[in-house]
């Protein structure tokens, strides 16, 4: 009894001593936890000042910082965020006029120049020999990236452009299956490439070295605009950019920039999914005009050239010997570990599909 | 004609979070989706102020103008409303409005998100008025019923007014005006910074008389 | 030739942004979507929709319901 009572005292003297600080703190000026940021102090002031003046608290509002809410998700907490409007200025803006107006361009330019130049022919006789260019490992990869590619870029281009392109043609319906239907192959391809890249990239880089004699090739883009053929080694300067710009730099770009945007499940905000939604918006649009380059020069552009990416990756000496001198070469003193082909083709036969 | 309006009076809420649960249980709406949220800023802090959100019916929507399938629409009474079935679930919505309105019932690998779903003014969807498939996919359909939307109606302290703008606007001047701190709130110093702020020499003078 | 013009041309008409959707009376993009009077509580009567509407909206201003002093 008597501890009990003796505790009772000792509580009720704690308890004043904890109030009196607060009693004593009882002066107008409102306690903000020191933590707690200046918006919040001059919301706590301006209420005394000017009561019902909530200024500090909407601009705060607009400083996108996370609030207090019950409801749980991504950036629930944040009332306001105005980067969207950027966004949605830069997507269909700039980045779909321009980007689409450079692509319309380059196939234009390379539709002209074919119709003004025609493909670029052989010189010299077939030889009848045929050297093996790729292997069915390099012919794999290659293709492998090529097609996840071609869907990337045609499902790409439904989703920017195909509200304003195809929706008015097929109507609503149509068009909205065709959505679902690029939206989930571009989300589900778009990993296929960037590993089958990664692959491409390992295959193909011994060959895609910088060489001194590259650097002679840009005079006259390897013969392209008039003038003699300057050799090169497997690949010449040009797919060497192709290969760097495109498959290594672009390439890095989009698939950043994609897996970003294909992983929400990582709770990223929206900010960064803008910003990566214009990035790879204009990453991608600059790879599908290089692309357009490469397609033309690997098929109709250069006579012979396809072959070496067909059935069975092989090309006629005459072709290597012009297209690719220093290759040639060096598959002629077997210094690539590459053996010529041993089939001997008629001249002027088309290599066969089978081996 | 009537421009459909939400107005959150950040001096009357309360933080109840009576209207996001007026609009679940009124539209029956998923677990993770929320198409209304009351956000509280400076919580804890003497002049917290809460606000009530969800899809405020913009009249120039940014999720209108960057939907690839052009699911989203506008009716005449200036309702932002969308079609599910059209929906192919990319979330350019989602980044494009600033308020965080439109909902997705998943945030999945390879950006499978389902169909968006968000606030509808309680107007549900292109699907015939109160018919079974328009509830399922979008909700009750109050405003075919003559009625305004439930959270708005359900709103205890009328923090939350729905309706014609014209209407709520007057509503909320009048009270404005009843409050009686017209142009001790608004004006020169509050809009552009006080004199004070441009005369240091000052300042110790002005907090004294403050405080 | 002329055609080969036009196609790039149409093309590059699908580039940039677009007015926002326009509401036409009843109708979206192709897809009907009946006006809100247009049921069994209204038959179609607008008016008494917007006065249904209206009555909602006024209803909410509780100072029209409460006795004040100002």
């Amino acid at each position: 009894m008597r501890t009990s009572h003796g505790s009772f005292v000792w509580r009720l003297f704690l308890l004043l001593a904890l109030l009196a600080p607060g009693l004593a703190a009882a002066a107008p000026q409102p306690f903000v936890p020191p933590s707690s940021p200046e918006s919040a102090r001059e919301q706590a002031q301006r209420q005394q000042a000017q009561p019902y003046n909530n200024a500090p608290m909407w601009r705060d509002v607009r400083s996108e910082r996370e609030h207090q809410t019950q409801v749980r998700g991504i950036e629930t907490g944040v009332l306001v965020q105005s980067g969207g409007e950027t966004w949605r200025e830069l997507r269909n803006g700039p980045v779909s006029l321009i980007g689409g107006l450079l692509l319309v361009a380059i196939a234009a330019i390379i539709l002209l120049f074919h119709v003004m130049h025609g493909s670029i022919k052989v010189t010299s006789p077939p030889a009848g020999k045929m050297i093996q260019r790729f292997n069915d490992w390099e012919r794999w990869v290659h293709w492998s990236v090529a097609i996840t590619f071609c869907i990337l870029a045609i499902s790409g281009l439904i989703i920017l452009f195909g509200k304003n392109v195809l929706l008015p043609i097929i109507g609503h319906t149509l068009f909205s299956w065709l959505a679902i239907l690029s939206k989930n192959l571009h989300n589900f391809v778009g990993p296929l490439f960037i590993f089958s890249a990664l692959v491409m990239f390992v295959t193909y880089v011994k060959d895609n070295l910088w060489k001194s004699y590259d650097f002679r090739w840009f005079k006259n883009m390897g013969g392209m605009l008039g003038g003699e053929h300057i050799p090169s080694g497997k690949f010449n300067a040009g797919e060497k950019v192709w290969f760097w710009l495109g498959l290594f730099v672009l390439t890095i770009i989009v698939a950043v920039t994609g897996l970003i945007l294909d992983f929400p499940n990582f709770e990223q905000g929206r900010a960064i999914m803008q910003q990566a939604n214009v990035v790879h918006a204009i990453a991608a649009i600059l790879y599908m005009a290089l692309s357009l380059g490469h397609i033309y020069m690997g098929t109709i552009g250069v006579e012979g050239a396809y072959d070496s990416m067909r059935t069975n990756g092989q090309v006629d000496e005459a072709w290597a010997k012009e297209h690719h001198g220093y290759w040639y070469e060096d598959v002629k003193a077997d210094r690539t570990g590459q053996k010529a082909a041993a089939g001997v083709a008629g001249a002027g036969q088309v290599p066969q599909a089978g081996r | 004609m009537a421009r459909m309006k939400f107005i959150s009076d950040a001096e009357r809420c309360i933080e109840c979070n009576g209207c996001v649960t007026a609009c679940k249980n009124e539209h029956e709406i998923p677990w993770g989706v929320n198409r209304r949220r009351v956000v509280t800023i400076d919580d804890g802090i003497p002049g917290e102020r809460s606000i009530s959100v969800a899809c405020m019916h913009c009249s120039d929507a940014p999720c209108i103008a960057v939907c690839p399938v052009d699911t989203i629409y506008k009716t005449t009474e200036g309702i932002v409303l969308h079609d599910k079935d059209l929906c192919i679930g990319c979330g350019y919505c989602f980044y494009a409005c600033p308020f965080g309105a439109p909902q997705f019932p998943q945030d999945g690998a390879f950006g499978l998100r389902g169909k968006m779903d968000k606030c509808t003014f309680c107007a549900g969807g292109p699907e015939a008025d109160g018919s079974e498939a328009e509830f399922k996919k979008y909700g009750r359909n109050r405003i075919s019923e003559g009625k305004l939307p439930a959270c708005a109606e359900m709103c205890s302290t009328k923090a939350l007014l729905g309706g014609d703008g014209d209407v709520i606007a007057d509503i909320y001047r009048n009270r404005v005006v009843f409050r009686g701190k017209g142009s001790e709130v608004w004006g020169w110093g509050t809009a552009y910074g006080k004199p004070e702020k441009q005369q240091p020499q000052q300042q110790p003078a002005a907090q004294g008389a403050k405080s | 030739m002329t055609a080969a013009a036009l196609v790039p041309l149409g093309l590059v008409a699908g580039c940039g942004e677009k007015p926002v959707t326009v509401y036409k009376a009843g109708k979206y993009q192709g897809k009907a979507d009946s006006q809100p009077w247009d049921n069994e509580r209204f038959k179609g009567d607008r008016n008494a929709w917007e006065k249904a509407i209206k009555d909602r909206s006024v209803a909410q201003n509780e100072y029209a319901r409460v006795a004040h002093s100002k």
